[in-house]
């Protein structure tokens, strides 16, 4: 297929369309002429997950002319988000499940089971693990992340079926779950937390709490120890608050400033050591390492030496390659946190964005919302919200909005928040795969 | 998956940046390592400046781009540059340039300290600029700057949480031998809240500052690296530094703080 593309994001196909080229081109920028039909550009978006799923739903949505093709290796994606409630025995691998049939069957999103290997930018091309090479007028990338193996000594792929990270959803999750499952009564369940930036700022804290719970009702002589490489963490005085309150001390936190920066871990012998020379023993082990952008992003040129993505605030298109448009927990978006509802946020700004870039207008303006919610017990939710704009040139939050969870709610309003917890997660995989409560294809 | 294979793309644009300045240089700046920096517009780093015009290639400043926690950035500063052989860098100092009083640290090393690099944990308090100066013993001088920007999300709220005892639990971790001549990395952390006498406690009071000002180390009673805090050094001090022993013996290490009171911590060094 013949699909090579120029600046304005016009295929060739369509400038020698009937019409001299050279005439057209004192028209170009202004009217957005000869878009719509079957020629309204060609947007490749690789990778199927929060970020990914909903830009291709989305531009379908802008404007159903533009071929929208999704790259996804995987048939069903597992949610990170509540695949702690799953380590905590709350939940079926199956209820986090989901699918594209409704991407394809309801949307016309061409989905292609395969892995994106290679981007030519110059070219405008990305080649396929299946050999195929695709053409492409916008290209997105939502990769997610990937673990920084090694940066932590002894901790490689090989450590991780030891000592799992589960911090993408799947066999690693169900590895850890069943770790959990054959852990004696009176084990230690040691968590290796990372610094800032990383996925999911408050999804270790989550993760230690439900498994306190499923261990206080399954094994109660265990314990929980976190080791963190930070001295502060997202809702802290509401978990901390909220460990005293249902697991009294089963759950020990020991932050930077005690000694709690883990520098070398030994998979085998399931021990880890900090960077004052203590050595811990775990009996389970859940090494959640340092991370950067999905592979693919650096393979594209648009990473920088920090292994992320800088992008435009108001486009997320990235800072160093034209046309490429990066979106979810690859990007360098703080005040933003790496999370499932900034990915889908961003990739509706994103779709928005291309959208109006192939018909030659300008993008509209961007904000967004974040609400993250962390179940600290089964019927004990908190939740943290902000609202988020662009002020001179990079993304701010916006004083005043959003916030946290009262310190000194009521034990109601927890477990109103838990239900609400279950609601978000409900509505943003609706949004973005169709499929609220893991129906895989429905 | 597989993994990535290493792009260019980085490489080349470093190598195009390198080419832009020698372009610059090459049409007419008489003396583009000395360019015009920040340290100029900064009273303090003008002080250890003098007179001297700082030559910009050599120290290296190692700061994230982004952070997002602003009470605790963590930092390296180390230089790699060109010195006589019977010179060394005897002095390092840091500046936060948008913090209400802009001094960090101000490090002196000795021929004992082996290798000038140092790494610890700083407070900015916004966006800012961090300069780093070095001065030799024989007297030159070598400036870096680092753009940091901060964005403390509402996701990593701080809220406040437990301050820490003052000069609890000191921390030393020295390799189990040296090798004369190669310089080894040590590391100190101990518990202080480092009050920095700007922020208001739960009852509305400003919290009245209390830091540690001065952290030293001596080999076998002589001083081999020393270190003035500042109110801009995280709670809980965190140094790693280098130190290059010629014999076996006693290190001592010591917190001092500004209300008088010290902590030491004794441990003994292998060297041959
Ligand atoms: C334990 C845990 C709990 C969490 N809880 C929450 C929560 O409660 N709320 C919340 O908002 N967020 C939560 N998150 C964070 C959330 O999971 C991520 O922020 C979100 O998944 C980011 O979306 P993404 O599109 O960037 O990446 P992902 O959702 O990971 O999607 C990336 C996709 O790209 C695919 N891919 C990668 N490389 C390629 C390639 N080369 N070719 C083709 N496809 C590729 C992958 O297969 C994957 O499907 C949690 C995370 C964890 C770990």
């Amino acid at each position: 297929m013949n699909h090579r593309h120029n600046r304005s994001g016009l295929t060739r196909r369509q400038l020698i369309k009937g019409i001299g080229a050279a005439s057209l081109l004192p028209l170009m920028g202004s009217a957005p002429f000869a878009i719509g039909g079957q020629n309204a550009g060609r947007v490749l978006v690789v990778g199927g997950g929060f970020g990914g799923a909903t830009a291709a739903k989305y531009l379908k949505r802008a404007n159903p002319a533009i071929e929208v093709i999704l790259i996804e290796p995987n048939e069903t994606f597992y949610t990170c988000p509540f695949s702690n409630l799953h380590l905590g025995g709350l939940r079926q691998m199956d209820a986090i499940a989901h699918g594209y049939a409704e991407l394809e069957d309801r949307y016309g999103v061409r989905v292609i089971h395969a892995t994106a290997e290679d981007v030519d930018a110059d070219a405008h091309q990305v080649t396929l693990s299946t050999g195929r090479k695709l053409d492409y007028d916008r290209l997105v990338l939502s990769p997610g992340i990937d673990m920084r193996w090694n940066a932590l000594e002894g901790y490689d792929e090989e450590a991780a079926e030891k000592a799992p990270h589960a911090w993408k959803a799947g066999t690693q999750t169900e590895l850890l779950r069943s770790q959990l499952e054959a852990m004696d009564d009176g084990g230690t369940f040691v968590m290796v937390a990372p610094a800032n930036p990383f996925r999911c700022p408050p999804g270790p804290y989550e993760r230690a709490s439900l498994v306190a719970n499923y261990l206080a009702q399954y094994k109660p002589k265990s314990k929980v120890l976190i080791l963190d490489a930070k001295d502060n963490f997202s809702k802290q005085g509401l978990f901390t608050a909220g460990w005293e309150r249902l697991y009294g001390d089963r759950i020990e936190w020991v932050g930077l400033s005690n000694d709690g920066r883990v520098t070398r871990v030994d998979a085998d012998r399931l021990e880890v050591e900090t960077e004052f020379g203590t050595v811990h023993r775990a009996d389970v082990l859940n090494v959640i390492p340092p991370q950067k952008a999905g592979w693919i992003a650096e393979r594209a040129g648009v990473t920088d030496d920090s292994g992320w993505v800088p992008v435009k605030a108001e486009t997320f298109e990235s800072r160093q390659v034209a046309d490429i448009y990066v979106v979810g927990d690859a990007t360098v978006a703080a005040p933003m946190p790496k999370s499932g509802f900034c990915a889908n946020g961003q990739a509706k700004v994103v779709a928005a964005a291309i959208a109006a870039s192939l018909e030659s207008r300008p993008a509209p303006e961007a904000y967004w919302t974040n609400t993250c919610y962390s179940l600290v017990g089964p019927e004990y939710g908190i939740s943290v919200a902000g609202v988020y704009r662009v002020q001179d040139g990079v993304i701010a939050e916006v004083e005043g909005a959003g916030g946290l969870s009262p310190a000194d709610a009521s034990d109601a309003t927890r477990a109103l928040e838990a239900e609400y917890a279950v609601g978000w997660y409900n509505a943003i995989c609706q949004d973005t795969w169709g499929t609220p409560l893991g129906g895989r294809a429905t | 998956m597989r993994p990535a294979r290493p792009t260019h793309h980085d490489a080349a644009r470093r190598r195009l940046l390198r080419g832009m300045v020698a372009a610059i240089a090459a049409i007419g700046l008489a003396t583009p390592a000395l360019a015009e920096g920040p340290w100029q517009r900064l009273d303090a780093a003008r002080s250890v400046l003098g007179d001297a015009e700082p030559n910009t290639q050599g120290l290296v400043l190692d700061l994230p781009h982004v952070s997002e926690d602003g009470a605790s950035v963590a930092l390296t500063v180390g230089f790699d540059g060109e010195l006589a052989d019977d010179d060394y860098i005897s002095r390092i100092d840091l500046f936060a340039t948008a913090n209400p009083s802009p001094e960090i640290a101000t490090f002196h090393l000795t021929p004992l300290s082996g290798k000038p690099e140092i790494s610890t944990r700083v407070r900015l308090n916004e966006t800012q600029q961090v300069i780093a100066i070095a001065t030799s013993h024989q007297g030159e001088r070598f400036a870096t700057a680092r753009e940091v920007r901060i964005t403390v999300s509402g996701c990593l709220m701080r809220n406040g949480g437990d301050q820490p005892e003052p000069l609890s639990n000191p921390r030393v971790s020295v390799p189990s031998s040296f090798t004369a001549g190669q310089p080894e990395a040590v590391r100190t952390l101990i518990n202080h809240p480092m009050e920095t006498g700007l922020r208001e406690g739960a009852d509305g009071e400003v919290v009245p500052r209390h830091i540690i000002e001065r952290f030293t180390v001596s080999l076998n009673g002589e001083t081999a690296f020393e270190a003035e805090l500042h109110q801009s050094i995280s709670a809980s001090p965190y140094l790693l530094f280098y130190l290059s022993p010629d014999e076996s013996g006693e290190a001592l290490f010591e917190w001092q703080d500004d209300t008088g009171n010290s902590a030491t911590h004794e441990a003994s060094i292998q060297a041959g």
